[in-house]
């Protein structure tokens, strides 16, 4: 059967049973209505193609029809039946946006092409829609890369820039602090206060100092090193370096490795860098008491390594940015929001690749994939 | 124990930063003169014969802190040199160590870091020169007969 959704509309019941029992022969199976306003009625309830209507018909007309059907279903075709000889009517629709019109007595073969024709307008349409949407996202990915591209080359000279004020300010204060330390410097006034500022000045350089290192981080071009590791004692060494916070907050940390996976050739140090982070981030999202899995498993060509938790979650609409630089929803101080932004560049700088599942109170899991060819590459 | 004094010139064009932390190795016990350029090191290296570590900037006007190092290196092959970088890019920092610098840090620094690399830097200066001395004297008793 034909998948076009075709209805007729005409007030002449022989004309109607006619042509659907010859449309029904070739395959097609359209919906029927005596009138305009029975016709509408059968396109609310289910989505029809192309209509095909008597202009002529008491109540409302093929016209009032066709520009009923284009206002609301913007998309359906609609050919137009004229029981005249005179074009008049047909040119009129054509005016409001109908497909096309045929002159009665049809010629049914000819019908059948013109319902063909509007079909595959319809068809071409929707796929230039598509066309349109997929180019609309391609650019917009474009943008975005090119944005981060240049956002990086510009934080690394920034940071570049402010590094050096930073290094005087911590000179500066690092030398007053050795001057308070001196003997004839042991009973001045205020010197608590003096000693307090210049604390807040050294956790403010090293505030800063984090932030430019990382900037600068996104654009290093340190070449991957890899090695062949050993499995479970690489994933030990991950659970033990973030281990104090995992104490802290009673977290349960559940490691599972494939059988298969003895060892895995990767960069242990920057995929080590990786792993803790985003095992410290499952920590602080997991509330005490919580399960953190850390999963190491083959698929395919491919390694993967997952880190799930028994968190709060990420709220859908934070899910796409949070690998944008400078998203946080920490408070200030406590994260820079370039964590999970570097932690995809060295990812995908290692050939690899992360994704996000997360539900609102369930909890998140990153999976990170890498590919195992990076095997044969090292061995040649 | 009291402690030597090591003799450090600092070589940075940022001169703030060159005066801060000079004041603040000074006030640590430490001996220090501060240039501004490459130029400017060269020929406090020649002048003073008793420099035991250069700290230098990489990215310098003029004569970058690569180009001052390979001189360094020609002309006063066991000095010890430190290299410090507001870059993030090691790759520079490690061209640094493959000429024979002795470490680099990356600014700004903490000092205790510093403190240490200065300690290791001039140990290596000095293990370097006790050798030499050695091998002279070794020379020496050999061509007098003594040995």
């Amino acid at each position: 059967m034909e998948n076009v959704r075709i209805l007729f509309i005409d007030d002449e019941t022989a004309f109607l049973d006619t042509i659907i029992k010859r449309m029904k022969k070739r395959g097609f199976d359209p919906d029927r209505a005596s009138n305009g306003k029975d016709g509408l009625a059968i396109l609310e309830k289910k989505p029809i193609d192309v209509v095909v209507s008597d202009i002529r018909m008491p109540g409302m007309d093929g016209i009032e029809v066709l520009c009923e059907v284009k206002k609301r279903y913007p998309t359906t075709e609609v050919i137009l039946l004229t029981g005249h000889a005179t074009s008049q009517d047909g040119v009129a629709g054509i005016k409001e946006g109908a497909f096309d019109y045929l002159s009665k007595p049809i010629e049914f073969d000819h019908l059948v092409s013109k319902i063909r024709q509007a079909f595959d307008k319809i068809l071409r349409n929707e796929e230039k829609k598509g066309e349109a949407k997929f180019r609309v996202k391609m650019e917009q990915q474009m943008i975005a890369t090119k944005r981060l591209a240049s956002l990086g080359t510009l934080a690394a000279g920034v940071a570049h820039e402010i590094n050096n004020p930073l290094a005087i300010i911590n000179e500066s204060a690092g030398w007053m602090k050795l001057i308070l330390e001196k003997k004839e410097l042991a009973d001045i006034p205020r010197r608590a206060d003096f000693e307090m500022a210049l604390n807040k000045i050294d956790n403010a350089v090293n505030r800063a100092r984090i932030i430019t290192h990382q900037l600068l981080g996104i654009v290093r071009k340190d070449n991957a090193i890899l090695s062949e590791v050993n499995a479970r004692e690489f994933l030990d060494e991950i659970i033990q370096m973030a281990g104090v916070e995992i104490k802290n907050k009673d977290i349960e940390i559940i490691k599972r490795i494939d059988d298969t996976l003895t060892t895995v050739w990767i960069d242990p140090h920057q995929v080590r860098q990786v792993l803790i982070n985003l095992v410290t981030n499952a920590v602080h999202a997991t509330a005490a008491g919580g399960k953190i899995f850390l999963t190491l498993e083959e698929s395919g060509e491919d390694i993967l390594f997952i880190i799930k938790d028994t968190g709060e979650g990420i709220p859908r609409e934070n899910l796409e940015k949070i690998f944008e630089p400078f998203f946080t929803t920490k408070s200030p101080g406590n994260g820079t929001g370039l964590g999970l932004f570097i932690i995809r560049g060295i990812i995908e700088k290692l050939g690899g690749k992360i994704d996000v599942d997360s539900r609102v109170g369930v909890g998140t899991s990153f999976c990170i994939t890498f590919p195992k060819r990076l095997k044969l590459k090292t061995n040649l | 124990m009291i402690k030597i004094p090591a003799r450090i010139l600092v070589v940075d064009d940022e001169v703030d930063f060159a005066e801060m932390l000079s004041l603040r190795l000074k006030e640590v016990g430490e001996i220090v003169i501060s240039v501004h350029n490459g130029q400017d090191c060269l020929k406090t290296l020649e002048e003073k014969d008793n420099i035991d570590v250069v700290i230098l900037d990489i990215k310098m006007p003029g004569m970058d802190g690569i180009e001052v190092l390979k001189e360094i290196k020609k002309k006063f092959p066991l000095m010890e040199v430190i290299m410090l970088t507001g870059h993030g890019s090691t790759e520079t920092a490690v061209e640094g160590m493959k000429l024979g610098a002795y470490d680099y840090l990356m600014k700004p620094a903490d000092f205790s870091d510093l403190a240490a690399k200065l300690e290791g830097a001039r140990k290596r200066k000095d293990e370097h020169q006790e050798r030499i001395r050695m091998a002279e004297l070794k020379l020496l008793l050999r061509k007098t007969g003594g040995m």
